[in-house]
């Protein structure tokens, strides 16, 4: 873990209110150990706001670290007025990795709303390693895609209204294709919701998994006791015992 | 060269640069980056007899120069502390103050009385009598004059290690509760916990921390905090540990100026948990700018408008 004022190399809108950022972080990279990992982003000298944003590393590739951000509150309207050769402070990386040891199954990536980065930086793991995962993306409408950041084979749509893809959830999706995936191991990330739905859907095929959830937190390396988890009858820390768990961990009810 | 060693008690420190309760774990577990040498004392996350989970989230939300918090005194409770953590203070490069928390007398009594007996690698206690965040015990000690002073003086009877009693900024007059501890035989007091606080998220109509109410701190509540320690100096001739939104060298100036004789930082250590170095640094830059050669001769030294 090191704090570095890191400088932005690319920051732009990929999708409506999902911006994406790039900037050069050699300390952090060195330290990176793969896809669930996350950074902690603040804008420098913005007093007012104490607390980090954690952030999921969606490729972190030489030395430059990418981030996916949903447009939000302040701080993430600060963060989108920042340019190319402007700095930011990032403290990283933090947290766990998803379980990528075991490769006698098809991976399953399901991401969802802002739940993305984590999904696009395994995709190009897996297609670092040459497996082919199957690849499903959610969103409320299409303009919320932001398609040509996707991986480019095996890849499935869906959003609420039904302006791209499957309309519906990636639930649906699943559904559809789940007898055509011989052996699927399912990675997600996303909005509460979608994850408390699929981890019970998972859980009636018998199908095993990985989430990456979110959380508020103030520090992201265990201080703060913030970003507690039910694990149905005591709580784990998201940033130390996390981001990844097996979904037959954490308890979202 | 400026002295910075720090005496309170008996007890002598590198520095006057402690961190707060709740913003460090328990002290033998902490980042890589961080160099704890340059830390005065930890003082730990509160100890209860019994281990707690904690409350239910969402435990934190940010607010103006500042955040709130309701993690609900979340520890491992006394036995696995003795077992797993005090035999991991023998390699630690800096003192450690455990901060204890109970819902009645009995409880603190025990958990007080079983460190004594368990660890020689502890320097003192801090008694946490502030704690908005517990249905029972915490706070309820720390607004009552009697009840603090029974505590304090149960507490004195079981330790010649240094005892510090946190108090509570939820109160009319915190003057009254930090004489109260001294005649009963306090080493110090440290001041302030965390500030009442509340927060709703106007989208769900709900309060932004599941237990309702929590504690502020950071920045936003530096002011209070160090008007209550100016108001606790002017009464009470033990020395000060001042709290409350620190996070650089001119906060704990501030605080000295006031009468704090160290300081604790908190919600800093969140955001830079080697902030220390450089806060440290700046002191001694600051004491040689004012040709004072021993920290101390800030304490208190705040020139008021006659």
């Amino acid at each position: 873990m090191v704090i570095s004022q890191a400088e932005i190399r690319n920051n732009s809108e990929v999708a409506r209110n999902i911006w994406r950022m790039e900037f050069y972080a050699p300390e952090i990279a060195r330290e990176y150990r793969g896809p669930g990992q996350f950074i902690t982003l603040s804008v420098i000298n913005r007093k007012e706001n104490l607390i980090r944003r954690p952030m999921s590393i969606a490729g972190a590739k030489d030395n430059i670290i990418t981030i996916i951000y949903k447009i939000f509150g302040s701080v993430t309207q600060a963060f989108k007025t920042l340019n190319e050769g402007d700095y930011v402070e990032v403290l990283g990386p933090l947290g766990n990795t998803f379980n990528l040891e075991d490769m006698d199954y098809t991976p399953v990536l399901v991401g969802g709303g802002i739940g993305l980065a984590p999904i696009l930086n395994l995709a190009e793991y897996f297609d670092n390693v040459g497996k082919r995962p199957v690849t499903i993306i959610g969103a409320k409408t299409a303009e919320e895609h932001f398609v040509k950041n996707y991986p480019k084979d095996n890849l499935y749509l869906s959003t609420d209204d039904g302006s791209a893809g499957t309309q519906g959830t990636v639930i649906d999706v699943l559904n559809r294709i789940n007898n055509s995936v011989k052996n699927p191991f399912v990675y997600a990330c996303g909005p509460e919701p979608m994850l408390k739905a699929l981890k019970k859907y998972l859980i009636g095929l018998k199908v095993p998994g990985q989430f990456s959830v979110e959380s508020y937190m103030a520090c992201g390396f265990g201080f703060c006791q913030g970003c507690a988890i039910s694990n149905g009858e005591n709580y784990y820390l998201v940033c130390k015992d996390g981001p990844v768990f097996n979904y037959n961990e954490v308890s979202f009810d | 060269m400026t002295d910075l060693k720090c005496k309170i008690g008996s007890v002598e420190f590198n520095n006057p640069l402690f961190t707060a309760s709740g913003t460090f774990g328990y002290g033998h577990d902490y980042p890589d980056m961080v160099d704890v040498s340059k830390i005065g004392a930890i003082v730990t996350k509160s100890i209860t007899l019994e281990q707690r989970k904690g409350n239910p989230p969402p435990r934190i939300v940010e607010t103006p120069c500042g955040m709130l918090n309701s993690i609900g005194l979340a520890n491992i409770g006394l036995n696995n502390f003795i077992n797993d953590v005090i035999p991991k203070y023998d390699s630690l490069s800096t003192k450690i103050i455990v901060n204890i928390a109970g819902s009645t007398i009995d409880e603190y009594i025990k958990v007080l009385s079983e460190l004594e007996s368990s660890s020689t690698d502890i320097t003192g206690y801090e008694i946490n009598i502030s704690c908005p965040n517990v249905d029972r015990g915490g706070m309820e000690f720390g607004v009552d004059e009697k009840l603090s002073f029974e505590l304090t003086t149960e507490l004195r009877k079981l330790s010649q290690k240094l005892l510090i009693i946190k108090l509570s900024p939820n109160i009319t007059d915190i003057t009254k509760i930090a004489l109260a501890v001294e005649r009963a035989g306090a080493d110090a007091v440290s001041a302030i916990n965390t500030v009442v606080g509340m927060q709703i998220d106007t989208n769900i109509k709900k309060p932004a921390i599941h237990q309702t109410y929590a504690g502020l701190s950071g920045p936003a509540i530096r002011p209070i905090a160090l008007a209550m320690v100016h108001k606790i100096a002017q009464v009470v001739h033990i020395p000060i540990i001042g709290i409350g939104g620190i996070s650089n060298a001119q906060d704990v100036i501030q605080f000295l100026l006031a009468g704090a004789t160290a300081v604790q930082i908190g919600t800093a250590n969140f955001n830079n948990p080697n902030l220390y170095k450089d806060v440290e640094h700046n002191l001694i830059k600051y004491c040689k700018q004012q040709s004072v050669t021993h920290y101390s001769k800030l304490i208190g030294a705040v020139e008021l408008y006659v």
